[in-house]
């Protein structure tokens, strides 16, 4: 049977370093091994592709060659479709040669045309799509490298090799470029194949480091258009669900970092903040952390397409909504009757450490809150504990405002709920008051059912922020295992609530008052007891984390 | 109906594991099974998004131009909708169990 015209071609310009491009050394080189103990077969000819059995399995070449498939469930170029390139390579160059001798050695030099194509390909790639894909910080450091010559190593041939030692990465590239290969195993266009072709096109010239620099730094069009972000957003999800998570490479969580930093840039801070999250899950994953859940995952990632989906498909006014607002922009509210409610220690699992300020705004009849938090690492080093500052040009810190109100004007608040420390707003301490003449009864709850609704999950601290006054309460015994404190908060139809916390470092003196509390309660069961704090759901328990509690809801603080 | 969330649930990460390339078609099939067993649940919504994953998938294995947009469409709807259900189905046992506790008035604690 003779082969394809265009097949044939392909297969003669198609050396070793060709096929090591496609898959990698180690598949090459075990085809080879295969080659040399099974006889392949061609079944059919159909157009430019040739089928033909591979021991077990069914190939069909084509062109380009990257575009061969198998019957095996392997996703990349397996050794079947390398043992059938080769075999049909060799049956090509004996057709090639001149009858009664022996076939030329098959790949030893690459022909010239496929080295021209390879590297009109590369120069005729976009720069100004490598630059943004790199960002300014990356771009700045690879033109640094190559003018201080510790840059990369490139082979030039039908396939041109990039090493990158300083990403223990190697990139090599082929006509057509999509048929590309990286150490990484990623199957779009990573970052490493961006950093190695804008190698390339410095050291050939088609780009200079001056205008290489000058360009990143006045790329006006880097605020990529919303649907164009939310296009790459959902291309990159839908690569890594083809691929799945088993075979995902590592690099994926610098895309996803890179991703949230053009949302940033682009002005969608609501995407921004789920592909971090999507991005915190990912280094979870990659860190063989043992919190790490696939549900998880997959959450982040439902969160991320439907946002990214919606986004896309909104009318301008809607998307705009959909984009949300970024945390440090506040937005001025004028005036504010504020009084201080609450307040809790608090030190997350980011590494920030401090103190949540919550304040009941008397004419809105809302929650807002002051976040005083703060890294406790910093290069390393344990910084000492927060320091209390002066807000709004109070008398006092804000812990010697607890309840007390306070005139606030000028202020400016977060989409979320958040007071800025801003120097423009000015406060007025007023006189101290007890929160039961300050807070109206409506915002006391009394009976429990209405509760529900304010515990969901995905609600922000702000909405599931409650004031109960329960008309009974049990006591149940101290869990030495799971070290926690449990408190059952009833209503008057017996509706309960658990007022729960666990013990860790820092949680005793909270559990002090609590025991002292219930002790109180017990000798006293007309106490009424007013507790302030934050809802949640455990299991088939509705669930209250304590801020504060008032045993003289109406009397003097 | 826990079980049968959980099932699809599993299912889900499962293809998030494997990923389409791979697990595709082993998945198209257990959420074929999964439809009916929503069914039996009372989960017709749920019956419906198993029914359209396991087509999409099916017609996937057999496309060369693989169009993911949609199958993604669905797959994450179905998680929203797995979600959704654990919610409405955690508020009605906090209900469930508020009834209940309306006629036996303690857990066993010390009463205050």
């Amino acid at each position: 049977m003779e082969i394809p015209q265009t097949l044939y071609s392909a297969l003669l310009s198609a050396d070793e370093d060709y096929l090591i491009a496609l898959c990698n050394k180690g598949t090459v080189n075990r085809a080879k091994k295969d080659l040399s103990a099974m006889q392949p077969e061609i079944t059919q000819m159909e157009g430019e592709a040739v089928t033909l059995t591979v021991g077990d399995t069914v190939c069909t070449i084509t062109v380009p060659l990257g575009s061969s498939t198998c019957t095996c469930p392997s996703s990349s170029m397996c050794r079947h479709r390398i043992s059938a390139i080769l075999w049909l390579k060799e049956q090509a160059a004996q057709e090639s040669a001149p009858p009664g001798e022996p076939a030329a050695p098959s790949g030893e030099e690459p022909p010239e045309k496929v080295e021209d194509e390879v590297a009109a390909l590369l120069s005729a790639y976009p720069t100004q799509g490598l630059t943004r894909q790199l960002g300014e910080r990356r771009v700045s450091a690879l033109v640094q490298r190559e003018s201080a010559g510790e840059g990369a190593a490139i082979r030039e041939g039908s396939a041109v090799t990039v090493e990158l030692p300083w990403l223990s990465a190697t990139v090599r590239f082929i006509c057509p470029l999509e048929h590309s290969s990286c150490t990484c195993h990623s199957r779009s266009f990573c970052v490493h194949k961006a950093e190695a072709l804008l190698i390339w096109q410095l050291r050939h010239g088609v780009v200079t480091a001056d205008s290489l620099l000058a360009a990143v730094r006045n790329d006006t069009g880097s605020r990529l258009d919303r649907l164009e972000i939310c296009a790459a957003v959902q291309t990159t999800l839908t690569d890594w669900m083809r691929t799945g998570l088993t075979r995902l490479p590592a690099s994926s969580q610098e895309t996803a970092e890179r991703l949230a930093g053009l949302c940033h840039t682009s002005g969608l801070p609501a995407l921004e903040r789920a592909m971090r999250r999507l991005h915190g899950e990912l280094k979870s994953y990659f860190a063989r952390s043992a919190a790490f859940r696939t549900e998880g995952l997959l959450r982040r990632m439902s969160a991320v397409w439907r946002l990214a989906a919606a986004l896309r498909k909104a009318p301008e006014q809607e998307a705009l909504r959909l984009a949300g607002t970024f945390r440090d922009e506040y937005q001025p509210v004028g005036s504010l009757q504020l009084y201080l409610l609450g307040l809790q220690e608090v030190n997350l699992a980011g590494g920030y450490a401090g103190t949540v300020y919550y304040f009941w705004e008397t004419q809105q009849h809302r929650y807002y809150a002051y976040r005083d938090l703060r890294p406790i690492f910093y290069e390393g080093r344990r910084q000492p504990g927060p320091i209390e500052t002066i807000l709004w040009g109070l008398p006092g810190t804000l812990r010697q405002s607890w309840n007390c109100r306070l005139k606030l004007t000028g202020a400016r608040v977060s989409g979320e709920g958040n007071l800025s420390a801003t120097t423009q707003c000015q406060g007025t301490l007023l006189q101290k008051s007890p929160p039961g003449l300050v807070l109206p009864p409506s915002a006391v709850e009394e009976d429990f059912s209405s509760l529900l609704a304010r515990s969901r999950p995905g609600l922000g601290e702000l909405e599931r922020l409650a004031i109960l006054r329960p008309q009974s309460g049990e006591l149940q015994e101290y869990d030495r295992v799971e070290q926690r404190f449990s408190l059952r908060l009833l209503d008057g139809a017996g509706r309960d609530v658990w007022l729960v916390v666990r013990y860790r470092e820092g949680m005793q003196a909270v559990l002090e008052v609590l025991e002292q509390l219930a002790d109180q309660w017990e000798q006293n069961p007309d106490l009424r007891p007013v507790f302030f704090g934050a809802l949640y759901r455990e299991r088939d328990r509705l669930c209250l984390y304590p801020i504060e509690c008032f045993t003289n809801w109406e009397g003097t603080p | 109906m826990n079980h049968c969330l959980d099932a699809m649930e599993a299912r889900l990460t499962d293809l998030l594991q494997t990923g389409l390339d791979t697990g595709g078609t082993d998945a198209g099939r257990a959420f074929a099974r999964l439809a009916e067993e929503c069914e039996t649940y009372g989960l017709h919504t749920g019956s419906a998004l198993m029914n359209r994953l396991a087509g999409l998938l099916d017609a996937r294995a057999h496309a060369l131009e693989k169009e993911d947009g949609p199958l993604l469409d669905a797959l994450f709807t179905a998680e929203r909708y797995i979600a959704l259900c654990r919610e409405r189905l955690q508020e009605t046992e906090i209900q469930r169990a508020w009834q209940r506790d309306c006629s036996q008035q303690t857990e066993g604690g010390t009463h205050l």
